[in-house]
């Protein structure tokens, strides 16, 4: 089914009655007044406390975990090591490499060993302390390059490369030879961390001898399921996972939701009292997945009509530890390595690198933001060489319909990438522009381009489910399995509802995520939460109207094409005043006994891909988007100040812009922190820099002036309403925008993130020697 | 992290009461808003059994303006200094500092007095306190003492008070209404930051001279420090932006910074150098304004 045009032909609307506007979220009160529940709320005082026990070293062998005198400490109520594990002790999300305990080797400094159960804090922290762990220490790897030497020890069996991707497409060398300019640079990208307000929590309830149920911070309560049902050897049925309100989560509560609730739910059942595991702000910083740390060596070539000819890339992405998501991470890097534009020759070759550090996981941009950083620097560079303007170079290059992706798929429809761009050089009057100078001062401009593939990639199938229930009194229950995370996604499945059975937003109410009744929606991750979750909405919503629509008719005594559902009531569209409300029309469908609820399943278009080539239909659509920022550097102190951002987005279709604004406002801040400032300090695998206090996250205060975003709207087809994923194509384009516009101010470009004040001000000294 | 060891807290109404306790129970520390003290109590830095809560303390609220000096009582919010209309038209050099300390939430909760008494290098008060030529006073059950602030950092997160003294005030002489001043600060960001340096400036004319000068640079050495020979450079002069230079040049040499996660020592020793002359020329402006 076409949902982009079919919801238009059958609702018969002249305008939507709420998709496409901007609504107060129907959760925001609560949220500004401190009164929504997050899962530490939940927990009841003087509740059963679990710590996790974790390594000193980063690569040893383990020969005794000693925890006598730990036991002996008041408060203590028992230690859980990997012995105690009833089921299978293993948490890899891509491989098995990861045990959930560990009893044989420690992989990084705050690998786990054990859980301390406890009364209370004070005899937690104390137990933790006392634990004695004797190790054999291995040469650590701390770099890939350590890990890539050919004496190099293995980390896991099988060696340091975790997994390998690659691209073939036309003919390199052919390419290169009709290309009149080249540019081969090498870039780095770095860790960071997702900082979310609330650290990771569990509360875990045992019921009975073989039931746990648990409340949690998550992005996917299946895969906890899934996960906290190996652990303990049980069935699924046996575990049922509640999604609290989640503070933040940005992909890391996808990596660690099943970690923190298997943590809470074996103490949990093992100790057969409820369980409480909240994360402290450092071990959150410290232990848990950052976003990947890469390395491109990226050469391409374009000719003198300013046409991209060749590109070829080599992406070394660090793991650290565990594979954990890395094989995806890696595979989006490599399809999106050229960006958002037409190559007609393509080498693209990644491995992924354990290290003896923090391992990396899923973060809003998953691999695209700092692969598209190297990208767009490598257009940069290259209209320099061609001297030509850089977006008049995009634009001869940029993706069109008509045209293939780097993995040579067709795009037939849904590409706005040439409208982004082009609007947001006309907002910021970027052909008008003259870099200044005032005093130590010098201003700049910068462009950056992005493109994102929604959901998963590849032949994994994709799909989400959803119910949904008119009640007796005409207000409606919505379940979803997709996660609000603060983004609101859930919020734009209500709307999507409400436009269909007309009914006003505050009638339907959106349940918590909880896998004893909601439908399996899988992960909120992807930007896939508005797009696939939403579309299974539609569905539910269009089989409930049907059933409405039908008693409806017979109540009103005319057809049911003539039948209109708005605002909470069924009426006649030619006579208005012949009408019925939804509790009576509800009322009329339990007497009748015709369903008053539905289910609705949406699954993706089939995708396909040669694992040799790498080509293929990859991603069933993308989400573009581009940026100009505008900055200011001093060059006495190498402050960069981001002055304005104007962000052009194309979304399919806006179920609600001031959402999509949020989304916008929040990227900019986080891609400024991702380009400027955040900076993961470690030393010997330790990190020094666990707290807000010097992992250095934008403050209000160094937000720019926003443009209001320009949303381009190239609906897709196979989405209700056309709408497309926007939380993580917001923040990709923002990163090489500013980077690019440090350029334009300077002459300085950098090829390593971030570009903090000293480093600058280094390259400025060094610049002028 | 470790949670929070426990204490007891008291909440003495009299300074009297408040040295009584502090000479008589065991582990006694003075508390005011607690914005420092409390983490380094959870990271088992300072070790405390009894918190003296000073701040419901009348005479160590407030800022009053005597004769020819004004008085900040020592747990007189960082906000209050902030807006005090006092400090404003009187030190607006210290009203800079105050807005720059830490975020709203901490600027209402923190002192003035904590933030000297907390020793930190980077503390952003203390440059202006320092060329304000403010003084402390501290006292015990068996007297009190009037110090020079400087002299209240003895090292990084280290005064110099003993365990049974009290600073009850801070007071400084009323800056002549020709003395112009300035405050700068550099940090990992715009808001909410700790210093990687912070500078302060007071200068004084007579006529188109500089009569006097006094410089002063945190968290580029152990404590905040005045660099007195580079203030020497600046006496009875007529200002040129060379004379400036030389001055600032002169602060970078005399500052003995460190490396850490905010900041390189070379970085800090460079920035030093900018931010003096930065505060020197826009006092300098400031008094050709009124000139």
């Amino acid at each position: 089914m076409e949902y982009a045009n079919i919801l238009q032909d059958l609702l018969k609307r002249d305008e939507y009655l709420i998709v496409g506007k901007k609504v107060a979220r129907t959760d925001a009160l609560d949220k500004v007044l401190g009164r929504a529940l997050f899962t530490a709320d939940y927990v009841p005082k003087g509740t059963m406390v679990v710590k996790v026990v974790r390594s000193l070293q980063p690569h040893a062998l383990i020969r005794k975990i000693d925890y006598k005198e730990a036991l002996k400490i008041p408060g203590v109520i028992r230690v859980i090591t990997a012995s105690d594990i009833p089921g299978e002790n293993q948490i890899g999300y891509a491989l098995p490499d990861q045990p959930f305990l560990n009893d044989a080797k420690v992989h990084y400094v705050g690998d786990p060993l054990a859980l301390v159960c406890a009364s209370d804090e004070y005899s937690a922290s104390e137990a933790v302390d006392a634990i004695k762990v004797e190790y054999n220490a291995l040469p650590s790897h701390l770099t890939v390059d350590s890990a890539l030497a050919s004496d190099a020890i293995p980390i896991h069996d099988g060696g340091n490369i975790a997994v390998k991707t690659r691209i073939r497409k036309g003919d390199v060398a052919k390419g290169f030879k009709e290309s009149t300019v080249e540019v081969e640079e090498t870039y780095e990208t770095p860790y960071q961390e997702h900082m979310y307000l609330e650290t990771e929590a569990a509360y875990a309830i045992p019921e009975g001898s073989d039931k746990v149920t648990v409340i949690g911070t998550m992005q996917s309560p299946f895969l906890v399921r899934e996960k906290v049902a190996k652990i303990l050897g049980w069935s699924l049925s046996q575990v049922r996972i509640i999604q609290a309100l989640t503070g933040g989560a940005f992909g890391k509560k996808d990596d660690m939701g099943p970690l923190v609730c298997a943590e809470a739910a074996l103490a949990a059942v093992l100790v057969g009292k409820p369980a409480a595991r909240i994360y402290d702000r450092d071990e959150s910083v410290a232990y848990t997945p950052k976003r990947f740390p890469a390395r491109f060596r990226y050469r391409s070539g374009a000719d003198s009509e300013g046409k991209l000819k060749a590109i070829e890339v080599e992406i070394t992405l660090e793991c650290g530890a565990y594979a954990n998501r890395s094989p995806f991470w890696l595979w989006r890097q490599t399809a999106h390595a050229a960006g958002p534009y037409y190559v007609p020759n393509a080498a693209i070759d990644g491995k992924a690198v354990y290290t003896n550090k923090v391992y990396g996981g899923s973060f809003r941009g998953f691999g695209d933001l700092a692969m598209q950083f190297a990208a767009e620097s490598q257009m940069d560079r290259l209209a320099e060489k061609i001297n030509i303007d850089p977006i008049e170079f995009r634009l001869k290059n940029i993706l069109k319909t008509g045209l293939t992706t780097t993995c040579d798929q067709l795009l037939d429809h849904s590409v706005g990438i040439e409208e982004c761009l082009r609007r947001v050089a006309e907002a910021s009057n970027w052909s008008k522009y003259v870099p200044c100078k005032e005093g130590s001062r010098v201003r700049g401009l910068g462009v950056g381009c992005a493109y994102h593939g929604i959901s998963t990639s590849r032949g994994t199938p994709d799909w989400s489910a959803c119910s949904l229930i008119l009640n007796q009194d005409g207000t409606f229950t919505y379940r979803t399995g997709i996660c609000e995370l603060g983004q609101g996604s859930p919020i734009g499945h209500a709307k999507i509802v409400s436009e269909i059975v007309g009914a006003p937003l505050d009638f339907i109410h959106v349940e918590l995520p909880d896998t004893s009744s909601t439908p399996d929606a899988k992960p909120t991750h992807g930007s896939r939460g508005l797009m696939l979750g939403g579309t299974a909405a539609a569905d539910a919503a269009l089989k409930l109207r049907d059933n409405m629509l039908k008693v409806a008719a017979e109540m009103l005594e005319c057809r049911e094409d003539e039948v209109e559902l708005k605002g909470g009531e069924a009426f006649e569209r030619g006579t208005p005043s012949n009408k019925i409300s939804f509790s009576e029309l509800a009322e009329e469908l339990y007497a009748r006994g015709i369903s008053p609820a539905s289910y609705g399943f949406y699954a993706s278009p089939k995708r396909y891909f040669d694992p040799e080539t790498g080509l293929g239909v990859n991603y069933s659509v993308y989400t573009f988007a581009a940026s100009v920022a505008e900055v200011e550097v001093d060059l006495e102190t190498g402050e960069t100040t981001v002055l304005k951002v104007w962000p052009a987005m194309d979304v399919g279709k806006a179920i609600d812009p001031l959402m999509i604004e949020g989304q916008i406002e929040g990227a900019v801040s986080q891609g400024i922190g991702f380009a400027l400032m955040e900076n993961l300090i470690l030393e010997d695998g330790v990190v020094l820099n666990p707290f807000f206090k010097d992992y250095i996250i934008p403050s209000a205060l160094d937000t720019p002036e926003i443009a209001k975003p320009i949303l381009v709207e190239k609906p897709y087809k196979h989405s209700a309403f056309g709408a497309k994923g926007v939380g993580e194509p917001a923040i990709i384009s923002i990163v090489p925008a500013i980077v690019n516009a440090i350029h334009n101010a300077t002459g300085i470009r950098f090829n390593t993130l971030p570009i903090t004040a000293e480093r600058l001000y280094d390259a400025i000294r060094r610049s002028r020697q | 992290m470790k949670p929070l060891p426990s204490f007891l807290i008291h909440r003495p109404r009299t300074v009297n009461e408040a040295l009584k306790m502090l000479s008589e129970l065991e582990k006694a520390k003075p508390i005011a808003g607690g914005t420092d003290l409390l983490p380094l109590l959870r990271d088992r830095v300072v070790e405390a059994k009894n918190l003296i809560d000073i701040s419901l303390i009348p005479e160590l609220r407030g800022i009053k303006e005597g004769r020819n000096e004004i008085r900040i009582g020592a747990a007189t919010k960082i906000k209050d200094v902030e807006k005090s209309r006092i400090i404003f038209e009187k030190a607006p050099v210290l009203c800079d500092a105050a807005s720059s300390i830490g975020s709203p939430q901490i600027r209402n909760l923190g002192t003035i007095g904590g933030n000297i008494c907390n020793a930190s290098p980077a503390a952003d008060s203390a440059p202006s306190l320092l060329v304000l030529d403010a003084y402390a006073e501290v006292v015990s059950s068996k007297g009190s003492r009037e110090i020079p602030v400087k002299e209240v950092f003895k090292g990084p997160k280290r005064n110099s008070l003993r365990p049974d003294e009290l600073l009850i005030s801070i007071k400084f002489p009323e800056p002549f209404d020709t003395s112009t001043m300035s405050f700068q600060k550099l940090g990992r960001r715009r808001g909410y930051t700790i210093a990687q340096v912070n500078v302060a400036v007071l200068l004084e004319f007579d006529g188109p001279v500089c009569c006097d000068a006094k410089i002063s640079v945190g968290a580029a050495a152990s404590t905040p420090i005045r660099i007195y020979e580079a203030e020497e450079r600046l006496w009875n002069k007529r200002l040129t932006e060379e004379i400036i230079e030389d001055a600032s040049t002169q602060c970078m040499r005399a500052v003995d910074p460190i490396d850490d996660v905010r900041a390189s020592a070379e970085y800090r020793r460079e920035m030093s150098h900018v931010l003096v002359r930065r505060c020197l020329m826009e006092a300098w402006n400031k008094a050709r304004r009124l000139m």
